[in-house]
């Protein structure tokens, strides 16, 4: 008897063949059977009719690392078809860490994830130092699937103390941080994650920043006893130090055997020929037999902001800079001075600021009124009777300037140029960032949007080919063992969807963090089921109480 | 010699500022920076706009901003 038999389905299996009609049996966590009509009995019927059914999503560059200690779903990411994630980028884990070192690494996590500090004192016992520790606690509640990356930086802290905020490392530390990279290996680390810009709360360069080529050098070597990924994030707003990376990472790469991958890589209309050159290095290096590959995401990226601090948003209207450039109770009082606001009302031209803030949306999560969240600019200046630029400063003065304002698209938005990126068989669709930026912006539903934005409406992709990014050839990429596909024997991970909806809800503000902090979060759209290993974990609208996710076993 | 301003949507959801620079061998260049070094810069330099910054010396905008001036 199976244990879940899906039947009536459009089979998308992951290996990018054309769809198929068929039912999906599933017994003991692993997938039983594919097949036209299958007739055998089972303890649970879904009946998948006009609807998709594929291998889970696999997300590849995420900051769950924190959250999924007391959430094992990785909220919303799970309900949008992702049935594995991989937390512990950019040089940043948990473990190693010793007691000690919590304060820093919290720090850091803070600057990164904009995770409030309840969540590392509130939310969970901290109980382990090591990394199979770690890997223990995460055990006792998971729903999702993790393949889960060790730190540059915390290695580095564990071996080197204060010291490696400092300075290069010594032969003898190099080779103490190879052990201990070793042993997080053995555990089941996927590989190791380092950076090359990110900063702690302070503004001062991470750890692993500190390193030298030899150091990286030694600990890639370790990768290579295994096989496992290096993944870095390079000088990422500089496209020729990012290609002086690409070239760094296919040297490690040839010498040491290991599959290696970058992000961000973003299209960006004001450097239009950035993403494209980084690609060109990327098509050469693995000419040479190198694995290097660009995580390029789905979603645009939004410009947010408040009149609480300066932002680059206004950089075309000077009294507008000029003014909230002051300290804060200055910049209130000219906000408020009639003679001022007329001048910055002036900057805006004849059209009131229609043309320039019309599309703003307040986003919500702050002070602004319920009433307001949502909306544009435009609807609520309508509705005050006032021009949109007076109603954003009429706004932001009666809720102490603390009201968020979104303008959405305004970088790698262009979906004639991203699309074909996408599609590229060497590019990796990921950097997702999914449960980092909590108070910034939403990490979640990039898969949908790829769907409903690259598939449907632009037509970049296949179906099929759209499903195969982001499930085999993840899969295959990172060496997870028997994920992404839909195939007998494999890990019974499976999403049902629709593929005439599959999308991403509206951005919206929650206060589900602990201590009740917020975040933004889109909830999915077009998602039917989701299975993980075996047991159905999201349905019909809601998380069941399955608790069936895993470390993930590795090739 | 900067050619042209722009402002960007950055990684982190903040605006940025994405600078062309033609340097003297002819090869122009963009200079992306985050919103705080970017606002930073124009207050170093003096500019209230980012159109201002165009025609201006690189060196000598960087020179003013982050060196405060030499």
């Amino acid at each position: 008897m199976y244990d879940i038999l899906i039947k009536g389905g459009r089979v998308v299996d992951g290996s990018g063949r054309p769809a198929f009609a068929a039912d999906v049996a599933l017994k003991d966590g692993r997938i039983a059977a594919v097949g036209g009509t299958l007739t055998g009995e089972a303890r649970r019927v879904i009946d998948a009719g006009g609807q998709v059914v594929a291998p889970g999503f696999i997300d590849p560059h995420t900051h769950f690392d924190v959250q999924l200690l007391w959430d094992g779903a990785a909220k919303p990411a799970l309900e949008h078809g992702i049935t594995c994630v991989v937390p512990g980028n950019c040089s940043l884990t948990l473990a190693p860490l010793r007691a000690g070192d919590r304060p820093a690494l919290i720090g850091m996590f803070q600057q990164i994830e904009e995770m409030p500090p309840a969540a590392f004192t509130d939310a969970f016992e901290w109980t382990w130092e090591d990394f199979p520790g770690y890997l223990a606690a995460l055990r006792k509640s998971l729903k999702i699937n993790v393949a889960p990356l060790v730190g540059h930086s915390v290695i580095r802290l564990w071996v080197m103390g204060e010291a490696a905020a400092r300075r290069t490392a010594t032969a003898d530390e190099i080779a103490a941080m190879g052990e201990l990279l070793r042993q997080c290996l053995d555990a089941g680390a996927v590989g190791l994650s380092t950076s090359f810009v990110d900063v702690d709360e302070n503004g001062r360069p991470v750890p692993s920043r500190f390193a030298a080529f030899a150091e990286l050098d030694g600990l890639c070597a370790v990768l290579g006893e295994f096989g496992r990924m290096l993944q870095i994030v390079p000088e990422f707003y500089d496209v020729d130090l990012t290609i002086a990376r690409i070239d760094q990472l296919a040297e490690l790469s040839l010498k040491h055997g290991i599959p290696t991958t970058f992000s961000p890589v973003f299209d960006n209309a004001l450097v239009p020929d950035a993403a494209s050159r980084a690609i060109g290095r990327v098509e050469e290096q693995f000419a040479r037999g190198a694995r290097v590959w660009p995580q390029m995401q789905t979603r645009p990226i939004d410009i947010s902001f408040s009149l609480l601090r300066p932002s680059l948003f206004f950089g075309r209207l000077p009294r507008w800079v000029r003014v909230l450039r002051l300290p804060l109770e200055p910049r209130i009082a000219a906000l408020t001075d009639a003679d001022t606001v007329a001048k910055m009302l002036a900057d805006v031209g004849p059209d009131g600021g229609d043309r320039y803030m019309g599309d703003l949306i307040v986003r919500g999560g702050d002070a602004a009124p319920e009433a307001l969240v949502g909306r544009t600019l435009r609807d609520i200046a309508a509705e005050r009777g006032e021009t949109p630029a007076t109603a954003l400063i009429a706004v932001s003065l009666e809720h102490g300037l603390d009201v968020a304002f979104l303008a959405a698209s305004r970088g790698h938005d262009d979906t004639s140029r991203i699309g074909p990126m996408l599609a590229h068989p060497l590019v990796h669709i990921g950097a997702s960032d999914g449960g980092a930026h909590l108070a910034s912006f939403a990490t979640y539903g990039d898969t949908g949007y790829l769907f409903s934005e690259f598939v449907r409406a632009a037509g970049a992709l296949s179906l099929e080919a759209a499903v195969r990014k982001i499930t085999s050839d993840t899969a295959e990429i990172w060496g997870l063992k028997e994920r992404g596909r839909l195939q007998p024997g494999w890990a019974a991970d499976v999403v049902i969807f629709d593929p005439d909806t599959i999308g991403r809800g509206e951005e919206r503000p929650v206060f589900d963090m602990p201590g009740g902090g917020m975040r933004y979060v889109r909830d999915a759209v077009g998602i039917d089921t989701v299975v993980v290993n075996g047991e159905i974990a999201w349905t019909a609208g809601a998380y069941t109480d399955a608790e069936a996710g895993a470390i993930c076993p590795l090739v | 010699m900067i050619v042209a301003a722009g402002i960007t949507a950055g990684h982190d959801g903040r605006a940025e500022l994405v600078v062309q620079v033609r340097h003297e061998n002819g090869v122009v260049s963009a200079v992306v920076l985050d919103g705080d070094t970017g606002l930073r810069l124009m207050a170093g330099a003096g500019s209230d706009d980012i159109q201002t910054l165009v025609g201006r010396s690189w060196r000598d905008v960087l020179a003013h901003s982050v060196l405060g001036g030499t």
